[in-house]
């Protein structure tokens, strides 16, 4: 696993980690965002039960996790959000986000209303330690009620399944280095997980209103500089929903 | 016996306790079936009397204590569903706090000589929630197994009420000659039904009996795995 500060400014500071070797074959890599204000923390897309104690333990050597007071789920997957049960049971008094839609499916892991905290479609603001993120619409991207998290501070954009990349087991770099050849690992992804061009559009005006300097996926490789304007003129061109037409 | 043993052993109990479980759910809801067939008999029962006219008194008397079974069988079969629905929801979340339990084990072996910012007593905590309700679950499972005993120990009683009735009824069938043919279908639907039930409450006692030892077992080892450190 590997864990790398993406920036850090007197007491604020994003953390992400990825790149499981340890990982089973079947299971997706996936990345996972620590941000740290004031010594209060937030987690994004803490992941699933199968990789809670490598992500508890890497993080842990960073940070004091007793601090992290709140979870964000970008959408209902295992893969994001199967460990809830776990940070909880360290920590009842954790806050988690989530889709507003997905409060009733969430809560079948265990989770109770106390700890949640829903966030309508429209999005809204998390408060962390005194500083404001942005939770930006993403939805059908690829979930139906689906978030993205923008902190204005350090120009970060974690867009959760958006830019996602199944990249091959040697490729441990954690940013792209070569955006045309990596449109390879995330072509396939995009259009047969995600299904709305509209939606698409939707998001990619609201990322460029904003000014980005990295766009952090939950899986495969972060952009940075350059490869996000990149990344969103790909994204913009791509068909969605179009990769099972050799099944129709 | 090693920790590592202890708990391979302790996931192998839970596993077993949740499959027995499902198996008692099973067999218990083939009770069902037999109580709806208890009330249907009390109806041909009620029918069967009257028809045998001024003849049939004794039936009537019969045909009030076979009613009275049937009811007798229904509550003790709407019990029993409430229980078991219990007991399969606790032995589930057994297995599943003991998965939580084992990833704890597996985060403690992670940080175990690493320097960490994180506190150990954070983890700790949560790994001592899970003991905790482990063993609260423990206990309101043995608990609910122990309702559930109570309730299927009154069925050995029912069947051989049953069982009377049945011989009773042909007796006073046999007696009434043409006009108690009608009353033997029922004395002899009665003695079916009976029988079905004797083999399936011996199989769901045997069933709770196998469950209770696997219990017992794995609380022992319970003990020694998690309050032992």
């Amino acid at each position: 696993m590997r864990v790398e500060q993406l920036y850090k400014k007197n007491t604020h500071s994003w953390m992400v980690m990825g790149r499981d070797a340890e990982r089973r074959d079947e299971v997706i890599d996936t990345n996972h965002y620590l941000i740290q204000n004031n010594g209060r923390g937030l987690l994004l897309d803490p992941g699933g039960v199968e990789n809670f104690s490598v992500v508890a333990a890497e993080f842990s050597k960073h940070f004091e996790l007793a601090n992290v007071e709140a979870i964000f789920a970008s959408h209902q997957d295992p893969d994001v959000i199967s460990s809830l049960p776990l940070w909880i049971q360290a920590n009842p008094d954790l806050i988690v986000y989530m889709p507003k839609i997905w409060v009733s499916f969430i809560t079948h892991f265990g989770v109770k209303m106390e700890n949640i905290r829903p966030i309508p479609d429209e999005g809204g603001i998390i408060t962390l330690g005194g500083h404001d993120l942005e939770v930006v619409p993403a939805h059908y991207l690829h979930s139906s009620g689906n978030l993205s998290v923008y902190d204005p501070q350090s120009k970060i954009f974690f867009s959760g399944d958006v830019g996602a990349a199944l990249l091959p087991d040697d490729h441990t770099d954690l940013f792209v280095t070569d955006f045309d050849s990596h449109t390879q690992y995330m072509e396939y992804f995009h259009r047969r997980w995600m299904p709305s061009n509209t939606a698409k559009a939707r998001w990619i005006a609201e990322v460029r209103k904003r000014d980005v300097e990295m766009l952090c996926p939950q899986h495969g490789a972060i952009f940075k500089g350059e490869d996000v304007a990149r990344f969103l003129s790909w994204f913009e061109n791509l068909d969605l929903g179009s990769a099972w037409s050799s099944v129709r | 016996m090693s920790g590592n043993l202890y708990t391979r052993k302790m996931g192998e109990e839970y596993n077993t306790i949740f499959r027995q479980c499902v198996s008692l759910n099973t067999e218990l809801h083939k009770l069902v079936p037999l109580a709806k067939q208890m009330h249907l008999l009390s109806s041909n029962a009620v029918s069967s009397a009257a028809r045998a006219g001024s003849e049939g008194d004794a039936f009537r008397v019969l045909t009030q204590d076979i009613q009275l079974l049937g009811d007798e069988v229904s509550e003790c079969i709407g019990d029993t569903q409430k229980v078991i629905g219990d007991i399969v929801r606790l032995a589930s979340n057994l297995a599943k706090l003991f998965a939580s339990y084992m990833i704890y084990q597996d985060l403690q072996e992670r940080l175990e000589g690493e320097e960490t910012v994180t506190t150990v007593t954070f983890f700790e905590g949560g790994h001592h929630n899970v003991v905790e309700e482990l063993r609260a679950n423990n206990h309101k499972l043995s608990r609910s197994l122990a309702v559930l005993e109570n309730l299927l120990s009154p069925i050995a009683t029912v069947v051989k009420k049953g069982e009377y009735l049945a011989v009773c009824s042909s007796v006073e069938a046999a007696s009434a000659g043409q006009h108690g043919v009608s009353f033997e279908a029922v004395s002899s639907m009665l003695r079916k039904l009976v029988g079905q039930l004797g083999l399936q409450s011996a199989r769901q006692r045997s069933l709770l009996r196998d469950l209770s030892d696997a219990m017992e077992k794995q609380q022992h080892n319970q003990g020694k795995l998690l309050y032992a450190r």
